[in-house]
C-alpha cells in the first residue's frame, strides 16, 4: 500500500516536470478570446492580392499586399488576418503598414483566439481610422515564419548540396472573399527539383500554375476566391545554408554612471535546423574542402557588426575562452567575426556568450528637467548574415542603477511580456533596478530597431555605493579604537 | 506614430551623459585614494586615539570609500 502510494507520487511528481517543460515551450502570446461560435464578420473583400514568398534566407518571409474594400453599411476598422493554430506561434515580426502611406507608421495588431481547440486563430489588424462605406485601402503585410522549412532529404552527405521543403497554400488564407490573387515565390536559386503543379482550369488567365521566370515562380491569379479557401502546394528548392537557429538569446545591457560604461552580454543557444549528416563527420574531409570554401549546410562562422566604439570584446563557451576570434575595430562599424568550436552541422548544436563594453555617453542622455537619464540601445544585436538567423524566444534584461526609479520603455519590436524588479550584483546593498523584456519568433531583420528607456537617477541614489563604503569602514576604525582600548590586562591595572 | 521618448531623445540631443571621471583616470585615482586611505590608516594604527578617530579615521574611510568605487571599474567590473 505504501510503495503504491509512493508511486503515485512519483508519478504526479513526474507529471509536473513534464507539464512545466511543455508549458515553457509554450509561446507567451497575450491572447485575447473569443466565443468559439465566433466568425470574423464579412465587412471586407480583398479586392486585389499580392503575395511575395522570400526563400532567400533561412527562414520565408512573406510580404501581403491587399486592396481591401469596406462592403458594410458601416466605417470599419478591425480586420482578421486567419492562420492555423500551428503555425500562429512560429508567425513572428508581423508588421502591417498602410502601402500608400508608410510615413502613418505600424498598425496596431494583436493576436485573438476563439477556442483553444479551434484550428484557426487570427491576427486582428486595427487600422488607425476607420475605412468609410465602400472605401479601399491598401495593406502591406510583413511577416517572417519560423522552423518552416524542412530538410528533404532529412540526412545527406557531409559536402553534398541541401535542399529544403517549405508547404503553404496556394491560396492566401484570408477571412474575406479575394477577388484577384497572386503568389510569388522568390528562390534563392533556379536549382528548384520539385514543386506542385496546378492545373490550368484553377487559373484566372488559364495558364498552368506555376509560371517560372528564372528564379522566381508565380502561382495565380485566381479570381473570386471564398475565405477560407485552401490550395496545399510544396516546392523543393536547393539551399546549401546553415538554417541557424537560437531557441533562446538572453542578452543583458548593464549600466554604470560611476565607470561612464554600458556593458553588454549575449547569451545564445544555437541550433542548425537543416538536414544531417548520414555518416559520421569526417574532419580530414572538412579539411580538404575548407580551402576552397564550398557551400555547406554546416554553420562555419558567425559575423557580428557591433556599433562603432565597442571595447574588450569577449567569446566564451561551456570550456572556457573559445579563441578562434577575431576583432576588427574601425570609425565606423566594429566587428566581431566568431568561428564556433566546431562546424555546427545539421541537428547539432552550439551555445555560448559573448560580451563587449562601450562609452555611456553615446547612449545614455540626461534630461535638462530633473535627475532623469533617457537610454538609447539597440534591441538586439547579433549575427548578420545572408542566410539570416531567427530567434524563437529573446529575453533583454536593462540594468539600470541602483535606485533608479520610474523606469519607461519604447520600442517598434512586438514586446510579449515586460517587468521591472531587482539584480544583484558586485557592490548592491538593494539591488539594481531591472527592466526585462520578452520577445518571441524575431528574425534577423529586427537588429537594428532601437529600444528607449528613461529613468529617474536622484544624486542621492548615486552616492549610496562610496557612503556604504565609507561607513563600513568607518566602522572598522571605531571597532579598531574600542578593541584597541579594552584593558586586557590579567590582573589589576596598577596605580600610580 | 508618435513616440514621445525618441523625442525626448531628441531634445537632449546636448547633453550626452560624461561621467565625471573617465574611464581613462578611474585606476589613476582609485590608486591614488586607497593609498592615502592606507597611509591615514597606518598613522591611526600607529597612536589610535579617540581625537584621531574622526581625524584620519574619517578622511581614510571617505578615501577608501570612492576608492573602491573606482578601483573596481578599473579594473573592469563597472558598478
Amino acid at each position: 500500500m505504501r510503495s503504491a502510494t509512493l508511486f503515485s507520487g512519483c508519478i504526479a511528481a513526474l507529471a509536473t516536470l513534464v507539464s512545466a517543460e511543455l508549458n515553457i515551450s509554450q509561446p507567451l502570446l497575450s491572447r485575447q478570446v473569443l466565443p468559439s461560435i465566433f466568425k470574423p464578420p464579412q465587412v471586407f473583400k480583398n479586392v486585389n492580392l499580392v503575395r511575395t514568398t522570400n526563400l532567400d534566407k533561412a527562414y520565408p518571409r512573406e510580404t501581403i499586399n491587399v486592396i481591401i474594400e469596406n462592403v458594410d453599411s458601416a466605417p470599419q476598422s478591425e480586420y482578421y488576418l486567419p492562420f492555423e493554430s500551428g503555425l500562429i506561434s512560429r508567425v513572428g515580426g508581423l508588421e502591417v503598414k498602410d502601402k500608400k502611406a508608410p510615413e502613418q507608421g505600424v498598425f496596431k495588431v494583436e493576436v485573438v483566439e476563439y477556442d483553444t481547440e479551434s484550428p484557426t486563430e487570427f491576427y486582428l489588424i486595427h487600422l488607425p481610422t476607420p475605412l468609410a462605406p465602400g472605401a479601399q485601402q491598401t495593406l502591406s503585410i510583413t511577416y517572417s515564419i519560423l522552423s518552416a522549412l524542412s530538410p528533404v532529404p532529412s540526412s545527406i552527405e557531409q559536402s553534398a548540396k541541401q535542399y529544403l521543403q517549405y508547404t503553404f497554400s496556394a491560396y492566401v488564407p484570408s477571412a474575406y472573399e479575394t477577388l484577384k490573387q497572386k503568389t510569388k515565390l522568390k528562390f534563392p536559386n533556379s536549382d528548384v527539383p520539385d514543386y506542385t503543379s496546378l492545373s490550368s482550369s484553377l487559373n484566372a488567365d488559364s495558364v498552368a500554375d506555376p509560371q517560372k521566370q528564372g528564379s522566381t515562380f508565380t502561382y495565380g491569379p485566381y479570381s473570386s476566391i471564398p475565405a477560407g479557401a485552401s490550395e496545399p502546394i510544396s516546392v523543393r528548392y536547393e539551399f546549401t545554408k546553415p538554417l541557424t537557429h537560437t531557441s533562446l538569446l538572453e542578452r543583458d545591457i548593464e549600466i554604470s554612471h560611476w565607470g561612464g560604461n554600458l556593458a553588454i552580454e549575449e547569451r545564445y543557444w544555437l541550433s542548425n535546423l537543416g538536414a544531417s549528416l548520414k555518416n559520421h563527420f569526417s574532419r580530414v574531409e572538412w579539411q580538404k574542402t575548407s580551402y576552397m570554401s564550398p557551400a555547406t549546410s554546416a554553420l562555419k562562422a558567425l559575423p557580428i557588426p557591433l556599433t562603432p566604439g565597442a571595447l574588450n570584446p569577449y567569446f566564451t563557451d561551456d570550456i572556457g575562452n573559445v579563441s578562434t576570434s577575431r576583432f576588427r575595430t574601425g570609425a565606423r562599424e566594429s566587428h566581431l567575426e566568431l568561428k564556433p568550436r566546431y562546424p555546427v552541422f545539421g541537428g547539432w548544436k552550439y551555445s555560448f556568450r559573448i560580451g563587449w563594453d562601450a562609452d555611456l555617453s553615446t547612449y545614455l542622455r540626461r534630461l535638462s528637467t530633473g535627475p532623469s537619464y533617457v537610454l538609447r540601445v539597440p534591441f538586439l544585436e547579433g549575427p548578420r548574415m545572408p542566410e539570416g538567423i531567427s530567434y524563437s524566444r529573446i529575453h533583454v534584461r536593462i540594468i539600470l542603477p541602483e535606485g533608479a526609479t520610474n523606469v519607461q520603455y519604447q520600442t517598434a519590436v512586438p514586446i510579449v511580456s515586460s517587468e521591472v524588479g531587482l539584480h544583484n550584483t558586485f557592490m548592491d546593498t538593494i539591488g539594481r533596478t531591472v527592466l526585462s523584456l520578452h520577445a518571441i519568433n524575431l528574425v534577423d531583420d529586427w537588429r537594428e530597431r532601437e529600444l528607449l528607456v528613461s529613468y529617474e537617477y536622484p544624486w542621492t541614489a548615486g552616492f549610496r555605493k562610496p557612503v556604504v563604503f565609507t561607513v563600513g569602514m568607518f566602522a572598522v576604525f571605531v571597532t579598531v579604537w574600542v578593541v584597541g582600548s579594552l584593558d586586557m590586562r590579567i590582573g589589576k591595572a596598577k596605580k600610580a | 506614430m508618435s513616440s514621445p521618448l525618441l523625442d525626448v531623445w531628441e531634445a537632449a540631443a546636448s547633453s550626452p551623459y560624461k561621467p565625471s571621471i573617465g574611464k581613462g583616470s578611474q585606476f589613476t585615482l582609485g590608486f591614488l585614494l586607497l593609498f592615502i586611505s592606507l597611509i591615514l590608516a597606518t598613522i591611526f594604527g600607529l597612536n589610535r586615539s579617540f581625537v584621531n578617530l574622526p581625524i584620519l579615521g574619517i578622511p581614510a574611510s571617505l578615501a577608501f570609500g570612492f576608492g573602491a568605487v573606482y578601483m573596481i571599474c578599473a579594473v573592469g567590473v563597472y558598478v
